[in-house]
């Protein structure tokens, strides 16, 4: 954590600006996002993966088992693949079948844990599953790419990689579980292993080696099909292959449910942004910029997106694109570059642009960004500070909560849908208010309206008793506590708290679900309507075979962000 | 069967909020039965105990009544509810006394499952407070119940002891009283007049390695299908069943 001289001396944006929800919606992923700080701690600590056992029939259905071995410890990630018809093939979270589950295990895996997770493992939600398990998952293929890559392969051809730019992968997650989830591993009990020291990096590491499956399992069903003929993946598609995720409003609780988290997740990239910008430009900084610029650009324009809205963004972004390069190359490397350059990016550019140079400047200062990497996990406690004077808890309202004030909740816009969770799974659902059934049995994700209710609460009561303490006021109104609660603890904080109105008639719940994914490094944003989104992670990341082979240069490892594709004869 | 931690407090959690508790208390209920339980103090037992009660009775507009309070001392009337319904406000206001005033004293009267209190005693605790808490479990014969919890440790001294000469006054007493001070060490130590039989005894450093090794083992609890069963049907109450378009809620169909 920076001192408070330095963080003084840094110009770190404010929450106002950076909470705001369409902001967040038009984040990317950075170097601080987790998948790619995970790959440099691989790399760093020299992790190994071998494939351990690797059981398939003909059609590439059976177990597969990968190995990790780390300085600390030992992991295996367990594969089983399933025959699945078409018509059971579902993204939604209340499938039932799909074409592979699997699972990160702790430590070894008997034939006793073997048998415990085939027979469990494939029934995710609705099975009992083993406590040495860290992560369960699944997924289904993207059957287009899949089935045109085994014929391709079978045919001894490498397959065009014309598909992987609209769907950048073979397989997609369409939910992935950790933290004790369905009786599974709980994460307190891995605080003291470094190999998990970031959020959601078991998570990863499963993803991670199912990247590497889906190639292995394609080659396997090639090869079977056309022995002597069929030839493996070539490296440069090998490295083009992403795992896609296909996730809806489930991801959006976690955004609010964990304002401490986020604000620690935000509060890095802020520090890293503002470090970046502290760096005094030179030519080669200026260069590497410029250079990133159009990769970028080459990435979108290779991007083929079905969603109109991220069409549209992602064609102004490249239009502005264009005129940043230009600018970067006319422009002097004098000291304030960096700043005049984001001042007019917020003056003059869309958000989706703004946000994406901010991930470029991150990009090329490593030395004074990837320490934050080890701060991006906080201990999440929120505990009510029961003698705090009820005139301090109004002005802590009244200066970090104005956003929530600031919402007429008397215009129906302003309170048109309602959150509630469904039978099917719990899915997060939104209901129309006064239209939908279950407002009785409304979440309460929006924070604004609650906020705003213990004001007027806090108001009136006031008026009897300027002197009185929080505890005071919640003995009269206890059904607020845990509002309070969160008031009190996000008072020390700059960026936990989403500025965005839940119930509002206009929310894009699409925005909550990027804010997410681009921490956990998503790229290829496609959305299917507002409320679900199709992702790839780990597209264009070196491959397992290149993880082993140790590299020496870690930073030329570590450079695959916004990938291209590869050219093909 | 086993669950993991993660699944106890959260189920815990939907299944008090489909009783009716706040979504504070179902929090702090929560917790405190997955505290007791990871320390091995009988949190399932409790629990279970706790939502017959709560089932059997209609508590929904039941809230814990101040009968009493001074710039030291607060007395409030639990209404015959569980501690995890009607203790974690009346702690937190004893607290604050505590903080303002060096010590302060809390009277719980008329309140049930009592143990279940060391899990919001411990969260105290851990925010620098000294705490001891006494209650009696039976009349005959008469059983005390002492935990003393040092400021920012997480785990308590606990004394349970029968006294052989019961007192003169002996009435049937649900209540709990609680002792909150900043500065001084509150822990038990068995020094009395009368005598008693010790019945129990649990010193910190034991409670501290069952933590360590809970922690080191990563084992879950092991949860009686029924009472798992019960917290589930709890939990759907708090669910929207299916209706006609509810699964466009969450977006198109794939």
């Amino acid at each position: 954590m920076l001192d408070s001289a330095t963080l003084n001396t840094l110009a770190i944006r404010p929450p106002g600006v950076v909470m705001d929800l369409e902001r967040l919606g038009s984040l990317t992923a950075s170097r601080l996002s987790f998948s790619r700080s995970l790959l440099r701690q691989m790399a760093r600590q020299r992790w190994q993966i071998q494939r351990e056992r690797f059981e398939l029939d003909e059609d590439g259905f059976g177990q597969t088992i990968y190995r990790l071995q780390t300085p600390n410890g030992r992991y295996h990630v367990v594969i089983f693949s399933h025959p699945l018809s078409d018509d059971q093939r579902s993204d939604r979270v209340t499938a039932e079948a799909w074409d592979l589950t699997f699972g990160l295990v702790e430590g070894d895996v008997e034939e006793a844990l073997m048998c415990s997770l085939a027979e469990n493992l494939p029934l995710q939600e609705a099975g009992r599953q083993n406590p040495q398990l860290l992560v369960i998952s699944r997924a289904n293929k993207s059957t287009r790419n899949f089935d045109a890559f085994v014929t391709a392969l079978s045919r001894g051809q490498q397959p065009s990689i014309d598909d992987l730019k609209s769907a950048g992968y073979l397989y997609r997650t369409t939910a992935v579980y950790g933290n004790g989830k369905f009786g599974i591993k709980d994460y307190s009990r891995l605080s003291d292993n470094p190999d998990f020291r970031q959020p959601f990096a078991a998570q990863m590491i499963a993803v991670y080696v199912l990247r590497q499956f889906s190639i292995d399992q394609l080659e396997h069903i090639a090869a079977r099909r056309a022995p002597g003929t069929a030839v493996p993946l070539s490296d440069a598609i090998q490295r083009y292959v992403g795992i896609g995720n296909s996730t809806g409003l489930g991801m959006a609780p976690f955004l609010i449910n964990h304002p401490l988290l986020i604000n620690q997740w935000i509060y890095c990239r802020e520090q890293a942004l503002a470090l970046a910008k502290a760096n005094l430009p030179d030519e080669a900084a200026r260069d590497r910029l410029v250079a990133l610029c159009e990769r970028a650009q080459q990435y979108y324009l290779e991007s083929q997106i079905e969603d109109k809205d991220q069409v549209e963004r992602n064609s102004t972004l490249l239009e502005e694109l264009a005129h940043v390069t230009a600018w970067l190359q006319q422009m002097p490397a004098e000291s304030t570059l960096w700043y005049q350059l984001t001042e007019w990016g917020e003056a003059a550019l869309s958000l989706e642009t703004q946000e994406l140079l901010n991930s470029l400047l991150i990009e090329i200062y490593p030395e004074s960004v990837d320490p934050l990497e080890d701060e991006m996990s906080v201990e999440e406690v929120q505990d009510l500070i029961p003698d705090m004077p009820l005139i301090q808890l109004k002005q802590i309202i009244e200066t970090q909560f104005d956003w929530a004030l600031s919402q007429d909740l008397t215009d129906p816009d302003e309170r048109y849908w309602f959150w509630y969770r469904s039978i099917e799974k719990e899915e997060p659902r939104l209901g129309v208010r006064g239209v939908d059934q279950g407002e009785e049995k409304e979440i309460a994700l929006a924070i604004g309206p609650r906020v705003q209710q213990v004001y007027r609460l806090l108001e009136s009561y006031l008026e009897a008793n300027p002197t009185g303490v929080a505890v005071d006021f919640l003995l009269e109104h206890s059904r607020v506590v845990d509002v309070v609660r969160r008031i009190q603890s996000m008072s020390n904080t700059a960026y936990g708290e989403i500025r965005g109105n839940l119930w509002h008639r206009e929310l894009r719940p699409m925005h909550l679900l990027r804010t997410k994914l681009s921490f956990l490094g998503a790229g290829r944003f496609d959305p299917r309507g507002d409320r679900w989104v199709r992702v790839t992670f780990f597209q264009g990341a070196p491959s397992i075979a290149e993880l082993n082979a140790e590299p020496a240069d870690l930073s030329g490892f570590d450079d695959w962000s916004f990938a291209l594709a590869p050219h093909q004869t | 069967m086993m669950v993991s931690y993660n699944e106890l407090q959260a189920l815990s959690r939907k299944a008090f909020l489909g009783i009716g508790f706040s979504e504070a208390q179902a929090d702090d209920a929560a917790d405190m039965v997955c505290w007791m339980e990871s320390h091995e103090l009988n949190g399932l037992v409790e629990l279970n105990q706790a939502l017959q009660r709560i089932l059997a009775e209609d508590n929904r507009d039941k809230s814990p009544e101040l009968l009493y309070q001074d710039a030291d001392l607060a007395i409030i009337d639990g209404h015959d509810m569980s501690v995890l319904q009607c203790s974690h406000l009346p702690l937190e206001l004893a607290f604050a006394k505590a903080r303002a005033r060096g010590l302060g004293v809390l009277k719980i009267r008329h309140c049930r499952q009592r143990q279940l209190i060391m899990g919001y005693l411990a969260r105290l605790a851990s925010r620098g407070m000294n705490i001891t808490a006494l209650w009696r479990h039976a009349q005959t014969p008469l059983t005390e119940q002492v935990v003393g919890f040092r400021a920012n440790s997480t785990v308590p001294s606990i004394r349970i002891y029968t006294l052989e000469e019961i007192p003169d006054e002996n009435k049937l007493n649900t209540g709990i009283t609680v002792i909150m001070a900043n500065h001084v060490d509150l822990l038990p130590t068995m020094r009395s007049d009368y005598s008693y039989d010790l019945l129990a005894r649990h010193e910190e450093s034991e409670l501290l390695e069952v933590e360590v090794r809970r922690r080191a083992s990563g084992d879950g609890f092991d949860v009686p299908s029924s009472l798992w069963d019960q917290l589930k049907t709890l939990a759907q109450r708090t669910f929207v069943e299916s209706f006609e378009g509810s699964q466009l809620g969450a977006g198109p169909l794939d």
